[in-house]
């Protein structure tokens, strides 16, 4: 004879031989209570705060940081046709960089993340110009300043040199916004 | 009576629950202003949007420590209502 089930005691007790095979836990799936999505809202609350006060902080202090960036040797610059760009890492393996020789053979240096939202840009060689993919913005190949699209400021500006016939990277510049705050 | 009590009970817990959901939106909006402006270099407002974030976070431990149905008080076990 078949026993019915009447409340969650009789359940536990008629799935328990099955527990160690299925581990389900039937708690974790009872309806959140009001109190409990409260205490959830508060905890996303806390994260929130946590995480715009953490990125502000980190941001404040890499602005500070004064480093003093060693002088790296782009390779294959020196065969880069003009009209065209190369990718490299600089000041470190984490930071990627873009090199652009444009039609009148002159180096130009950036990194390549955008100043919007980070995206990489890459060069446009049928625009002649920077353009980010993510969300529209283009930058001048030759200043690195926005042509157009959300991108609050210019890119940040790598100086190069030409030493013996190599292109260096000597040192990285970020710019200012365009309203100077 | 009792069913007016709980009917006030469950528009305050409503309102509570609203006015959370309410300060997380504000306060995701807060973060991406504060990732937008740190990438733009605009420094001179990260701090205001962080103090900004703080107070709804604060307003948010107010509302799930002391905003509570005014029939209920606390005791050593949890909420229970008062008897009138």
């Amino acid at each position: 004879m078949t026993k019915n089930l009447s409340d969650e005691r009789d359940v536990r007790a008629a799935t328990e031989p099955f527990q160690a095979e299925f581990p389900y836990e039937r708690d974790e799936e009872a309806q959140v209570t009001r109190r409990e999505f409260c205490n959830f809202l508060g905890l996303t609350s806390a994260a929130l705060f946590l995480g715009a006060s953490g990125f502000a902080a980190k941001v404040a202090l890499d602005a500070r940081e004064s480093e003093s960036l060693a002088a790296t040797h782009i390779e294959g610059a020196e065969v880069l046709a003009p009209n065209s760009s190369l990718n490299f890492n600089y000041p470190s393996e984490r930071d990627s960089a873009i090199l652009v020789r444009t039609a009148d053979g002159a180096y130009h240096a950036y990194g390549q993340k955008c100043t919007h939202l980070s995206c990489p840009v890459y060069y446009s060689r049928g625009h002649q110009r920077l353009e980010c993919p993510c969300h529209e913005g283009a930058f001048d190949a030759a200043t690195g300043n926005v042509l157009y699209g959300p991108p609050p400021r210019a890119l940040d500006t790598i100086e190069i040199e030409m030493r013996e016939g190599q292109v260096w990277a000597t040192g990285r510049s970020a710019s200012a916004p365009k309203d100077g705050g | 009576m009792k069913s007016r009590s709980n009917a006030g009970q469950a528009a305050v817990w409503q309102a509570r629950l609203i006015m959370l959901v309410m300060i997380n939106i504000a306060q995701l909006w807060i973060l991406a202003a504060t990732v937008e402006a740190a990438l733009a270099r605009h420094y001179s407002v990260l701090l205001p949007l962080v103090v900004a974030s703080g107070v709804c976070f604060v307003i948010t431990l107010s509302i799930i420590k002391w905003w509570r149905p005014t029939s209920q008080k606390k005791t050593s076990t949890g909420y229970v209502r008062e008897d009138r």
